[in-house]
């Protein structure tokens, strides 16, 4: 056998090279469960229909709401996936014994179920689409709204899977999770339904927040300015603030105490 | 890279979990492995090798102690080790849903070798793991050997400049085990160094360089496996079944090793004839082997059970 006189190393970018690979091999195995895509959009869904039946006005911000909230979840999946490959299947000792930096490892995992789980939340945004006929800023908007809103939910969803130490106890934290953030707050229904002492928490929710800002994009006005500029900014530094601490945390925790 | 390999000075690591007392699992452990080595490191369960690899290989932080790879400390400078190393975890399972082939390769990948290189190495590492009939086949459908092959498969394809191993041939057929014997070896001759566990002990004289025996946490001897076997006291073993009523004229000849109705006799090739003798006038079968390093490893750590009993 050839061998590298050396180790092989990223050239390119070197903190994120392999990220693209790594996330190409997570594309993969979250494609054999294709069924679990699907299945994916069942809360969407289901909140979809309790609108249209009690609240028909409703059902456009429900719609934006649900690509809000299929990009929390999207994110999200990162915590039950990073868990399972570190505690079921060791595989974390391998790709961090490796060349592959502990941010690009996590990023992989991130981008990998990203893409798998897209084209659906593809979907809600062809018919969101339809149904409101949005101009394009807010579909600008949307599209970086998604982006953030999945980086954020990935980011905590990777700090949280590293305190895990058998996967049974997950599923309720999961759960828990897109309840808090998804369900409860103003992310499928009108943020003027949300109680107005309790206004400022919605904006800083990243999701609700998100919702908020899509919300006021359709009907201008809805926000003051003060309050685009807190939830604009909750949302970014919520995103790339908690980005940032993930890739200390995964440098940090690629290392165990 | 003119620093070794591996160089440890007094490791220690308590663990200390949430609940429960704290565990001194390494006790000021100092090893080294030199270029183009394949050392084993050998122990009971519990001793503190896996502990010992996963701090060498920069997945677990030493409570105290220097280990360096290449000459680069494995916590301070971890990002200079990780390109250097790779390593098959003690019951490290494939992903599920990837083949082998895909395994091998994508691995290969986001280790940041070209296709062609991951697909050439992949192919032969398939190959010397003897994987080629179930390349294609989803991990999941695979045996439990032949996952533990697709694991080992995926490390040496990387011919990374230092392979930790831990317990890789565990739940391998023997030809599979002589595999992968044959493809570590084939990797030290290209330059890789190799640092493995084993509970094999055929496999680790037949595979290794160099000893290590780790008892709770420390290292009780180090040597090739001939230096090893001298602690049992003779490099012969004769074993007499229904012997056990010569035990005290057999104990003028060498180490008796009681086993049921049976006598092991741990003696030197010079007086073989004799104690051969007796067995024929007593009427006895006896057969004459090597001492194996088992007998001289449940030697050396026995001792130390017994002097830490007191
Ligand atoms: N994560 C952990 N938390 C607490 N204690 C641990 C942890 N991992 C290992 N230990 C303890 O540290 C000691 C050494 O364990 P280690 O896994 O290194 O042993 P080993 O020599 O690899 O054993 P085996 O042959 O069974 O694999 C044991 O007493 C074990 O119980
Ligand atoms: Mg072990």
């Amino acid at each position: 056998m050839m061998r590298p006189a050396e180790g092989v190393r990223h050239r390119w970018l070197p903190r994120f090279g392999g990220v693209l690979a790594f996330a190409a091999t997570e594309l993969r195995v979250q494609l054999h469960e294709a069924l679990a895509i699907f299945t994916s959009m069942v809360v969407q869904v289901v909140l979809l229909v309790f609108v249209a039946i009690l609240a028909p006005s409703y059902f456009g911000i429900a719609l934006l709401g649900a690509i809000v909230f299929s990009a929390f979840s999207l994110g999200q999946r990162v915590l039950n996936e990073a868990a399972y490959i570190r505690v079921d299947h060791k595989l974390n000792e391998l790709y961090l014994a490796s060349p592959l930096t502990p941010e690009a490892y996590f990023l992989g995992i991130a981008v990998g179920v990203f893409l798998a789980y897209l084209p659906p939340v593809v979907g809600l945004v062809v018919i969101a689409e339809a149904v409101l006929r949005f101009p394009v800023v807010t579909a600008l908007l949307l599209a970086g709204l998604v982006l953030a809103v999945w980086l954020f939910a990935a980011s905590m969803g990777y700090i949280l899977s590293t305190a895990f130490h058998d996967m049974r106890a997950i599923w309720s934290y999961a759960s828990l999770l897109y309840n808090l953030f998804g369900v409860l707050p103003p992310v499928f229904y009108p943020l003027g339904l949300w109680p107005a002492g309790l206004r400022p928490v919605a904006l800083l929710l990243p999701p609700s927040a998100a919702a908020a800002l899509l919300q006021n994009s359709l009907d201008p006005g809805l926000l003051a300015p003060p309050e685009i500029a807190l939830a604009a900014g909750a949302v970014g530094v919520a995103a790339f603030g908690l980005f940032l601490i993930t890739v200390y945390w995964a440098r940090r925790s690629a290392q165990e105490r | 890279m003119p620093n070794e390999p591996l160089l440890a000075e007094d490791v220690r690591k308590v663990y200390a979990p949430r609940r429960g007392p704290r565990i001194d699992a390494l006790n000021g452990v100092s090893m080294s492995v030199h270029r183009g080595e394949r050392v084993a490191l050998l122990g009971r369960n519990g001793a503190g090798k896996t502990t010992f690899l996963k701090i060498a290989a920069t997945l677990l932080a030493p409570t105290s102690g220097r280990v360096e790879v290449f000459g680069h400390d494995v916590g301070r400078a971890a990002d200079l080790v990780r390109p250097e190393i790779a390593v098959v975890p003690q019951e490290g399972k494939p992903f599920f849903h990837l083949t082998p082939r895909e395994q091998v390769y994508t691995y290969l990948r986001s280790r940041g070798m070209s296709r062609e290189v991951a697909h050439d190495r992949g192919e032969r590492a398939l190959a010397a793991m003897e994987l080629a009939e179930v390349a294609d086949r989803l991990a999941i459908t695979l045996s439990g050997g032949q996952k533990q092959r697709t694991m080992v498969a995926t490390v040496i394809a990387t011919g990374a400049p230092l392979l930790f191993l831990d317990e890789p041939t565990i739940g391998m057929d023997p030809f599979a085990r002589r595999g992968v014997w044959q493809s570590l070896r084939d990797l030290t001759r290209e330059g890789s160094t190799i640092l493995l566990t084993t509970h094999y002990l055929d496999e680790a004289e037949a595979l290794a360089d160099r000893l290590y025996i780790v008892e709770r946490g420390r290292v009780l001897v180090e040597g090739t496996a001939a230096t090893l076997k001298q602690e049992v006291g003779g490099t012969l073993r004769v074993t007499v079944p229904q012997g056990a009523r010569l035990t005290e004229t057999l104990r003028t000849f060498g180490r008796v090793v009681p086993d049921g109705d049976t006598v092991h006799v741990i003696v030197d090739p010079g007086r073989l004839t004799e104690i051969l003798g007796i067995a024929v006038r007593e009427r006895l079968t006896a057969t004459v082997g090597p001492v194996t390093l088992e007998e001289a490893f449940l030697r050396v750590v026995g001792r130390s059970i017994d002097d830490e009993a007191g």
